[in-house]
């Protein structure tokens, strides 16, 4: 027991120690912008469909959060623009995180938690790029995102889903992409802005550096906000970043209980039972 | 003890600072050292995208094949040995029964490979020059296949996937796969696996329409000798579907239930206003 809480706190200094490293060292590469390429560089040729002209910005790689956030805070530094319903969601989740039950989210589940949750996450996304789709693996979940390159609207049947449908085309240097269709069940961000199916998120991704992308998205809905908002996340090139397995049905432990607050217990059977055996 | 590791720990924080000091140091002073580098990963990358332009276009989206009782490619059952074949008949009478506890899919884990290649299930392959990235909408697996290979591990982390590395010889396209994690069965039957499973595809287009993929698994803990099975996949147009199916809604033991009032919620959340 106690090993375990050492090996706890080194991994929480260490992960300081390189969170700090990290900042440094963006900070560093920041100020420099006439620095040399990594040798690497970003967007290399090598991880997207030969057939994309050559005139398409080149985004197709591994990407690391530089902004993994449990808030969509708004940009304009104000408040978030929450309809009474939606305040009153963000403040009884707040109120029960403070507990310590937490209210269920798709997450505890092992679902996906939407667009645009699924981004600002401390694991790794892959970008590949091909002349119908960019196609956005996030690790989390194993989930991945079809962004359609004709821009058009989803089919009239299309199914709500939790990653909804996703459409984009290129405006010049940024990646405009729309996402509608998706379900109710997921939120804006970890913290708990809620948000309806009939939002609507728009996002200009672009390159604001050799190395780093920005995605600048707007929530769009009327159902849960005043007006539109928006918010950002920035992502870091890594070409010797690999995308792990990331299964959480292993580890399915966080049922909530009838009144909506998770308890832990139960979960993944299977790999208890294994384990047992073992 | 204790805190004489908080100290060790402390300091091997400011320690990895220095490194990324120094390091950033270097960075900033050897820019020859760098460019040459750099020039030397382009040329590789230029030669892989020149390779990749002549060889068939195994990206799109492909429509599979369902197999549950994967036979070899002379139709007949796997060489399992006393061990496997006694699994095996267990697993089948079992489903026979309706006793699926055994299976690993029933529990939404992952189908791995070479399980998730014949769900029969749409799966969209990403073809770049040095990376080859399988879609599937069967449980939205991804497989990423670094153009790296033969494969070679040096420190495997057991998986249901395993860990696949590619390259083509010719108009080939060659994917080995190592370190799994031995749980996964390879068909609905019931075909068991070992930790020490080696799975080896071949994969070749028939005709622009058609990708066939041969799969030779070596596991000498279950089976007497490696043995292939095939599978084929139809091209299909490039604005095909491929529905999001999440598994897990299955395990959910309640309904989700919308946040907003406009969807029909009460404000309270996916599990609130019981």
């Amino acid at each position: 027991m106690r090993n375990v809480k050492i090996n706890h706190l080194l991994s929480a200094t260490g992960g300081l120690a390189l969170a700090a490293s990290a900042l440094l060292t963006a900070t560093a590469a920041d100020a420099q912008p006439g620095r040399p390429a990594p040798y690497v560089s970003t967007g290399s040729d090598g991880r997207r469909d030969v057939r994309v002209a050559p005139t398409v910005p080149n985004i197709s790689g591994t990407w690391l959060s530089r902004s993994s956030n449990r808030s969509a805070l708004p940009l304009d530094g104000g408040p978030t623009p929450f309809l009474p319903w939606a305040q009153g969601y963000f403040d009884e989740r707040a109120a029960a995180e403070k507990t310590g039950m937490p209210l269920f989210d798709t997450n505890a589940s092992c679902l996906p938690s939407g667009v645009p949750r699924v981004l600002p996450v401390p694991y790794p996304l892959d970008i590949v790029q091909t002349p119908e789709f960019t196609i956005i693996a996030i690790e989390v979940m194993h989930s991945f995102r079809i962004i359609h390159m004709d821009n058009k609207e989803p089919p009239a049947d299309y199914k709500p889903s939790y990653l909804g449908y996703s459409r984009g085309y290129w405006d010049g240097d940024t990646l405009v992409v729309t996402t509608t269709g998706m379900n109710g069940f997921t939120q804006v961000d970890e913290e708990g802005r809620p948000k309806s199916s009939g939002i609507k998120v728009i996002e200009r991704i672009h390159k604001v550096g050799p190395d780093i992308l920005e995605n600048t998205y707007t929530i769009d809905d009327p159902n849960t906000y005043a007006h539109p908002w928006s918010s950002r996340a920035r992502f870091q090139w890594d070409e010797t970043a690999r995308l792990n397995e990331y299964i959480c049905e292993e580890n399915n432990r966080n049922k909530p209980d009838a009144s909506g607050k998770l308890r832990h217990g139960d979960g993944s059977r299977f790999i208890d039972r294994n384990q047992a055996k073992k | 003890m204790t805190t004489v590791k908080i100290w060790a720990a402390a300091a091997a924080s400011i320690a990895t600072l220095a490194v990324a000091t120094s390091a950033l140091a270097q960075f900033n002073t050897d820019e020859a050292g760098l460019r040459a580098r750099d020039k030397a990963a382009k040329d590789k990358v230029a030669a892989a995208v020149e390779a990749d332009r002549k060889h068939p276009r195994v990206g799109g989206i492909w429509s599979g094949q369902l197999v549950a009782t994967v036979k070899t490619v002379d139709g007949k059952l796997p060489p399992m040995n006393a061990a496997a074949l006694k699994l095996y008949n267990q697993r089948v009478a079992a489903r026979k029964r309706g006793d699926v506890k055994d299976d690993p899919v029933e529990f939404c884990l992952p189908p791995g490979t070479p399980r998730s290649l014949w769900s029969g299930e749409p799966v969209m392959i990403a073809q770049a020059p040095v990376k080859i990235t399988f879609y599937h909408q069967y449980r939205h697996l991804i497989r990423h296949v670094f153009l790296d290979g033969p494969v070679k591990l040096d420190e495997p982390d057991p998986n249901w996937e395993g860990h696949s590395s590619g390259w083509w010889d010719g108009d080939t396209l060659k994917i080995e796969t190592i370190g799994f994690n031995g749980e996964q069965w390879l068909d609905t039957a019931g075909l068991p696996q070992s930790p020490d499973m080696k799975v080896a595809e071949v994969i070749k287009l028939l005709d622009p329409n058609t990708l066939e993929d041969t799969v030779t698994i070596t596991d000498p803990k279950f089976y007497a000798t490696p043995w292939s099975t095939k599978v084929t996949y139809k091209r299909m147009p490039d604005n095909a579907r491929m529905p999001e199916e999440e598994c897990s809604e299955k395990l959910l033991e309640f309904p989700l239930k919308p946040y907003a009032p406009s969807d029909g919620g009460t404000g309270h959340g996916a599990r609130g206003g019981n």
